[in-house]
């Protein structure tokens, strides 16, 4: 059973991040790329990770890849200038390919990494939350801060870049808006009803 | 600046929102005035002018008689009248049809009319369900007027102080 | 063999959920149409078997039998796949809900973060619907719900994790079992403000009003489902009041209290039972129907504040408190 939808999950993955290469059209690229991310996710929780499989689909697939389909709707993508220098660039590219398909190999293939055997299964009390936080808090709570900080550097530094008022634009203060009173718009005069005097 | 501050915290205690539901709320639990129309009707005016109709005198004879007023005067000229002398040496329209698509239900053909003969009553279920029918022809509309001819003399009489 | 068996019995389990849902999701609109219309004086659907109570299989009857059209240059594909998403969305998320010690379908470690990231699959079908349809109105819509499911996705996260602090773990059960007690252990006390952010976010998250700029009926017609029709359109109308129901039933497990009763210790009336639990989340409902009878819809860049400017930062204010009240020990419903 097991080993049957792990195979089921590997082919979906292989095929939708074969597709996010392959296929031409933008958006659909995209959505294979959902496609990878939670397939990949659903593989961890075979692994028994669910809290991190969980996340994968929290942040990757519910925020992540959100905002980037966001910005392949909106621009207009023109495929023929993007395949001119096909040729051109072609060299280039099967060398760097090669490269990281070498460097993968012998990093995948050094006895740090080899032949891992599927974790044993747990009893129903484990919870791998616990375990995760456990280790994170203690063990590598140096690393985690020091991610997390870099991390705040890094929101602070994208709106910092973004912030700025352009002079002359008109911005509307909803605070300012809330807080309009009557008073502050509405002024009651005494007229008379009539001229005095009839217009000429 | 207490000003501010009691503004700032009457947004974030959200009490006027609490103020809003709290009407609903209310509204929830009121006598529902909703007419179960098939069945109830709302009470309509004398004066409510509705469905056309020709209308005849007591003997029978048809009040028309071709002066062409309500034409001249429809401001929709939904109001298309022939007419011709009948065997008896009297003026009779040939042809009185209204384009009820045309028709704005102004009342003025209403008001024109010296004799009466043209009337809107106070019946509006109507409908068509073929292309041509929205026209009333004159044998259509002298059928309105025997069909309601109660309902005209009732809201004439009941209207009848302020003509 | 074994397996085969296993796997019939899951779907029987599921059905036990589904088919009461889907019941629940069918009546909700009708329920939604007579409460309002007497917060309005007026007696809504009256006229389908009796009280109006058959309405919803007129309307589902309707809607079965309209053709289901597809826009000639809409990617058809896409098109017909988006509404899948998103009631798969809304409904893949109840795998996880306790409806009472016993009765639940996976007890799964992370149930909260699993109905988060679930429930945040749903955009999808939403974005997809927008751009699919290849419509400007609806990609507008569609635009317009990203970024705001986007934005309260975050405050309501926030408030989420305000509960995981106090219970100390994500699992919806003993998220409920931490609040044993009585009615001031419950986290609605010590987290009223979290519970007031949690439930607006959700009637954000769920496009519904105050904050339904994504339908906008009188600027965008009706946002992203602006295109769809007949059964296809039903199945988007399922989702959003699926999904309605779902976060009711969350704000209920985490904030009410779930299924214990609020008067613990009595002798009948204290037994934990799911009446408790489904008479909190029809109050949650009341709630969403009376938002709707109530509130103008918000201008979209007062949405964008509130999420951003006002709920963020209370959230993560709360947030210190409660964790201070944690370490500190002075947490009184962790006892």
């Amino acid at each position: 059973m097991e080993s049957f939808l792990f195979y089921l999950f590997s082919t979906i993955l292989l095929v939708a991040a074969t597709a996010v290469i392959t296929v031409r059209h933008t958006v659909r690229a995209a959505l294979s790329l959902v496609l990878v991310f939670f397939t990949s996710a659903a593989l961890w929780v075979l692994l028994e990770a669910e809290f991190l499989a969980v996340t994968l689909v929290v942040v990757y697939v519910g925020a992540v890849m959100v905002l980037f389909l966001f910005v392949v709707m909106m621009i207009d993508t023109n495929t023929t200038v993007l395949r001119e220098g096909f040729t051109k660039y072609l060299p280039l590219g099967v060398l760097v390919a090669v490269t990281m398909a070498a460097e993968m190999f012998l990093a995948l293939g050094s006895p740090g990494f080899g032949g891992m055997a599927a974790p044993a299964p747990h009893p129903a009390s484990y919870n791998n939350v616990a375990e995760l936080g456990s280790i994170l808090y203690t063990q590598y709570v140096y690393p985690f801060e020091l991610a997390s900080v870099i991390l705040l550097v890094a929101i602070i530094a994208a709106i910092a870049l973004t912030f700025r008022r352009r002079p002359g634009t008109k911005y509307q203060d909803p605070a300012r808006q809330v807080s309009v009173r009557r008073a502050d718009c509405v002024r009651l005069v005494q007229m008379p009803a009539a001229r005095k005097t009839p217009a000429p | 600046m207490f000003d501010t501050i009691a503004r700032y915290l009457k947004s974030l205690f959200l009490l006027e929102l609490l103020g809003g539901l709290a009407v609903t709320g209310r509204y929830l639990f009121r006598h529902k005035l909703t007419i179960q129309y098939p069945e109830a009707h709302t009470p309509l005016s004398p004066r409510f002018r509705g469905l056309h109709a020709l209308r005849r005198y007591p003997n029978g004879e048809e009040r028309c008689i071709a002066c062409k007023l309500c034409e001249a005067v429809c401001p929709a000229l939904a109001i298309t009248i022939e007419s011709d002398q009948r065997e008896d040496g009297t003026r009779r329209t040939t042809r009185y049809e209204i384009d009820l698509f045309k028709c704005i239900y102004c009342g003025a053909c209403e008001e024109s009319c010296p004799v009466d003969s043209i009337v809107e009553t106070s019946a509006f279920e109507y409908t068509f369900e073929r292309f041509g029918e929205h026209i009333m022809t004159k044998s259509d509309l002298l059928k309105h007027g025997d069909q309601y001819e109660q309902r005209i003399r009732a809201d004439r009489a009941a209207d009848a102080r302020y003509r | 063999m074994s397996n085969l068996i296993l796997v019939i019995w899951t779907i029987i389990k599921i059905m036990m959920v589904m088919v009461p849902l889907l019941l629940s999701v069918a009546w909700l609109p009708y329920a939604e149409r007579k409460i309002i219309g007497y917060m309005q004086i007026r007696i809504g659907p009256n006229r389908v078997g009796p009280r109006g109570w058959l309405q919803p299989i007129a309307d589902a009857m309707k809607l079965m039998f309209k053709e289901i059209t597809v826009p000639a240059s809409a990617n058809k594909v896409l098109f017909l796949l988006s509404p899948v998403l998103c009631i798969a969305a809304a409904l893949g998320a109840w795998a996880v809900i306790p409806f009472s010690d016993a009765l639940v379908l996976s007890n799964c470690n992370v149930g909260l973060l699993y109905v988060l990231a679930i429930s945040s699959m749903g955009v999808y079908g939403i974005i997809i619907a927008g751009w699919a349809s290849n419509s400007k109105y609806s990609f507008l819509g569609s635009m317009r719900s990203t970024a705001q499911m986007v934005a309260y996705e975050i405050s309501m996260g926030f408030a989420l994790v305000g509960v995981v602090v106090g219970a100390g773990s994500l699992n919806l059960g003993s998220i409920v079992h931490a609040q044993q007690g009585g009615l001031f252990h419950w986290f609605w006390f010590p987290m009223l403000p979290l519970l007031v952010i949690y439930f607006i976010s959700a009637v954000a998250e769920t496009n519904r009003a105050p904050f339904d700029v994504t339908e906008g009926e009188s600027e965008i017609v009706a946002g992203f489902h602006l295109e769809y029709s007949g059964m296809s359109f039903a199945v988007f109308f399922l989702a959003e009041y699926a999904n309605m129901i779902l976060v009711s039933m969350l704000a209920s497990l985490l904030f009410l209290g779930g299924w214990l009763s609020p008067f613990e210790g009595v002798p009948i009336l204290g037994e934990p039972s799911i009446f408790w639990l489904l008479l909190k989340v029809s109050f949650f409902l009341l709630l969403y129907l009376w938002f709707r009878a109530t509130f103008p819809r918000y201008r979209y860049d007062q949405i964008m504040r509130l999420g951003w400017k006002v709920f963020i930062p209370i959230t993560i204010a709360w947030l210190l408190l409660i964790g201070a009240l944690v370490v500190t020990g002075w947490a009184w419903w962790n006892v």
